[in-house]
């Protein structure tokens, strides 16, 4: 529950933030069209075209705002955001409020408690469900004022108390609707990452036992079937000839390489190679440092998926990996020539959204010929 | 870190997301209904235009009706309380709109807030299925029987209809959320395949630890032997060489090496840690990889270079060295004194009680290799060794006074002095400091918190 409160779907379903991106600009644009709609629905009684126009215009901003603050280059979209939003369209409902000050008959066709709840809905994936509903409840409380302050020109002779409610119902509607919407989705892939975490575990588990019996299939277990045969032949010999002797130093530098070689590689490496094989791609990793290893388990899967990604379907003629380590960051960049027509941006701004969510930072450079990511983390 | 749905959860998961949002926004309709229906009550002339107080109760409990059909319809969304739902409200809007668009009562048409907020209500229906086209469905029933009931209503009642704006904005919010949810909640996932790339990545990293781990285990156990053999050359086998290789192989020929070098480190682990170091069990280096505990690629990666630096440090100017990091303290002093170094014990040796077995192995682990480099590079033959508890620490110091060496300038390739002592002590929370100065000595003290695994 706490998990609940504290998380977006941003954060804990990163891919699902990256593809809920271009519903905020629909809603801005949805937004702006109910003002427009339910400005010249109304326009006989607007007394102030231009408060009427700066409502219109305001409402239209805090859509950019909103627009702008979900792009992925701008993430994680943090709460103030949510608040300038809020703060803009509130505005918006205030000039339209102006604009028919004294001649509101009905708060029904007014757009300021509609277009305050589909901003706040359409940016329902980036935020917490508290932070909604919060944003909902003052929004609704500011627009409870501009009620209040048309009841004498409405066309229902109804107690301001009432008119309140109902003017409120649109704006706490659609904030509810929005933190009922990131309560469950945060919920429910939260719970998936519990099961998912249970079911790694376990298969881990067979993983080791399958991995010891194909360990011995490869060098080292050559190793060992060189080594040991020859160690077990000495003990049981009287004599150390010459030649047991060479032998046993080129096991011994058999063994040396293999051990260096270990050390020196990581299982990047181990990725570079099997995608190497696998889909007959040039990759090379320069990892002096065998910095890879190093990086904590939850932020390896981005890096392993754009890999993937990026050496499956002809997408890259070859890449090149390079980890650094400096002050306790490492930066891992990632340069693939394309081979086709270019990825398009937002197919790579996925696997930044997911190493972000991992708490590593991304960069993302991308030509006509080449496409460089960039991700930072942090020891 | 989450990675997020996966793309056979993402479709459920969503719409039930989607569903919620509708259910929420549908109860908040309901109960501000709710109150404006009970404010006409208590009132006597309301907002909906009933100036019948009977009429405002009859409002009253055909929203108390549809709000319960709602919250089964919530609670179990079956196609018979779907439909039930639909039917019940539908029965509700032609009830509200009838009574709220009598005559007097204000309203011009059935476009008007009070009507609005059932309507949107009996459309947030949700319903059965998973999906979008369901959903479409439900809703759009939702909307189509409302409209169809509150132009009946109006008729009954004498009053104007005209499609509720709201209702109509409502469905249409549905309608884009939904479309947007099936056209974008799959391809993202499908081509990105964080899960796939997680357990790959998973697996790659337990592969290179067992691979790292075993050539680690071979190494120890045969490179000393090997390098010894190329060393004697030509003549009678060495009986020490030939009880110390009958020893190891005692060990590890006929058996699963790998196999039960893995159960040590990553199934048994610190258990059997603790078993191993009591029993003075296996030679080599095998206390070296246990010391990491639980099996991580790091620890493995350290205890391979443990092993490096036992082979690149030139490990045979004295054949018990090879003992780099031997089981527990009683073996290492019996190491260090076949390498003939003596050492001077002192303080409560009983203080490493206090650490945890996992903990204490990685200790006893850097106390070894402190005593390996004293026997290797001092260039003494006694060494002081200080065992005590602290402050919430077990502190361990090692003092010699031989050639000592400058801490700035080691060599690259020294490689055990920063994983086989500082990297073993501070994985468990501990520090290492060394003082040393060329032709002074060194002095090592590592201090680890009590307890621990």
């Amino acid at each position: 529950m706490i998990g609940t409160m504290r998380l977006t779907q941003q954060e804990v379903d990163p891919i699902g933030g990256v593809a809920a991106a271009p519903l905020v600009p629909i809603g801005a644009v949805l937004a702006v069209g109910a003002s427009v709609a339910l400005t010249a629905w109304h326009w006989d009684e607007v007394g102030s075209p231009i408060a009427a126009a700066l409502g219109i215009i305001l409402v239209a901003v805090a859509g950019i705002v909103a627009s702008v603050s979900v792009r992925a280059t701008s993430a994680p979209f943090t709460v103030d955001r949510l608040w300038y939003v809020v703060a803009l369209a509130v505005a918006g409902a205030v000039a339209e409020y102006l604009s028919t000050v004294g001649a509101d008959r009905y708060l029904y066709d007014d757009y300021g408690p509609l277009v305050v709840g589909m901003l706040i809905l359409s940016l329902a994936p980036f935020c917490t469900w508290i932070s909604l509903l919060l944003a909902g409840a003052v929004a609704a409380a500011v627009l409870a004022i501009l009620a209040i302050g048309t009841a004498d020109s409405s066309a229902l002779d109804v107690p301001a108390a009432v008119l309140v409610t109902v003017n409120s119902v649109a704006v706490l509607a659609l904030s509810a609707a929005a933190a009922a919407y990131s309560a469950t989705i945060v919920g429910a892939s939260l719970e998936w990452q519990r099961q998912a975490n249970a079911t790694a575990l376990e298969r881990d588990g067979r993983l080791r036992e399958g991995i010891v019996r194909s360990v011995q299939q490869g060098r080292v277990s050559v190793l060992g079937r060189e080594v040991l045969p020859f160690l077990a032949h000495v003990a049981a010999a009287d004599r150390i000839e010459v030649a047991d002797a060479d032998r046993a130093r080129e096991l011994a530098d058999m063994l040396r390489r293999a051990l260096k070689a270990g050390i020196e590689s990581t299982w990047l490496d181990d990725l570079a190679s099997s995608l190497d094989a696998a889909r007959d791609i040039r990759i090379t990793v320069d990892d002096p440092g065998a910095t890879a290893s190093r990086l904590p388990s939850d932020q390896r899967p981005a890096l392993t998926a754009l890999l993937s990604w990026l050496s499956g379907d002809d997408r890259a003629e070859s890449i090149r990996v390079s980890v650094r380590a400096d002050d306790g960051h490492a930066r891992v960049t990632v340069d693939a020539v394309v081979a086709g027509s270019a990825p398009a941006r937002r197919d790579l701004e996925r696997f930044v959204a997911a190493a972000r969510s991992a708490g590593v930072r991304g960069e993302l450079e991308l030509s006509r010929e080449n496409v460089r990511v960039e991700f930072r983390y942090d020891a | 870190m989450t990675l997020g749905l996966p793309e056979h959860l993402a479709r459920a998961s969503l719409s039930r997301a989607l569903a919620s949002a509708g259910h929420a926004a549908g109860a908040v309709c309901l109960a501000t209904a709710l109150m404006v229906a009970i404010a006409s009550v208590v009132i006597g002339s309301g907002p909906d235009g009933i100036s019948d107080r009977r009429a405002a109760v009859v409002a009253t409990v055909l929203i108390v009706v549809q709000a319960l059909l709602y919250a089964l319809v919530t609670l179990n969304p079956s196609v018979t309380l779907t439909v039930t739902y639909l039917l019940g409200g539908t029965a509700v809007v032609f009830g509200i709109t009838a009574l709220v668009m009598q005559p007097g009562n204000g309203f011009e048409t059935t476009n008007n807030a009070v009507l609005a907020m059932p309507r949107v209500a009996l459309l947030l229906v949700g319903g059965a299925g998973v999906g979008s086209r369901i959903a479409i469905t439900w809703a759009a029933l939702g909307w189509g029987l409302g409209e169809a009931a509150s132009l009946l209503g109006a008729a009954i009642a004498g009053g104007a209809w005209a499609p509720n704006a709201a209702a109509a904005a409502a469905l249409g919010l549905v309608i884009v959320a939904r479309v947007f949810d099936s056209l974008t909640r799959s391809d993202g996932r499908r081509e990105t395949a964080l899960h796939r790339a997680s357990q790959q990545t998973r697996e790659l990293v337990i592969r290179h630890d067992y691979e790292l781990r075993a050539i680690a285990r071979l190494h120890d156990t045969a490179l000393s032997h090997l390098v010894a053999i190329a060393a004697a050359g030509s003549g009678p086998v060495d009986e020490r060489l030939r009880a110390a290789i009958r020893h190891d192989l005692t060990l590890i020929v006929g058996r699963d090496w790998a196999s039960e070098h893995s159960e040590q480190v990553d199934v048994a682990g610190p258990a059997d840690a603790a078993t191993d170091a009591a029993a003075g069990g296996s030679s080599g280096s095998t206390d070296a990889l246990r010391s990491g505990g639980t099996g991580g690629a790091a620890d493995a990666r350290s205890a391979a270079r443990a092993s490096a630096s036992t082979m690149t440090d030139g490990a045979h100017r004295r054949g018990s060295v090879r003992a780099a990091s031997s089981h527990g303290l009683g073996e290492a002093l019996a190491m260090a004194s076949a390498a003939g170094l003596t050492v001077n014990l002192s303080g409560s040796p009983d203080a490493l009680a206090l650490i945890g077995p996992q903990r204490r192995a990685a200790l006893e682990a850097a106390v070894s290799q402190c005593l390996v480099n004293v026997a290797r590079h001092a260039g003494v033959e006694d060494v002081e060794l200080a065992i005590g508890p602290s402050d919430g620490e077990v502190t361990v110091v090692i003092v010699d006074s031989g050639r000592g060496f400058d801490p700035d300038h080691v060599p690259e390739d020294r490689i055990g002095l920063k994983t086989s002592i500082r990297g073993r002590v501070e994985q468990e929370g501990g520090r290492a400091r060394i003082w040393s100065r060329p032709g002074v000595g060194t002095t090592v003290m590592l201090s680890v918190p009590k307890g621990g695994a």
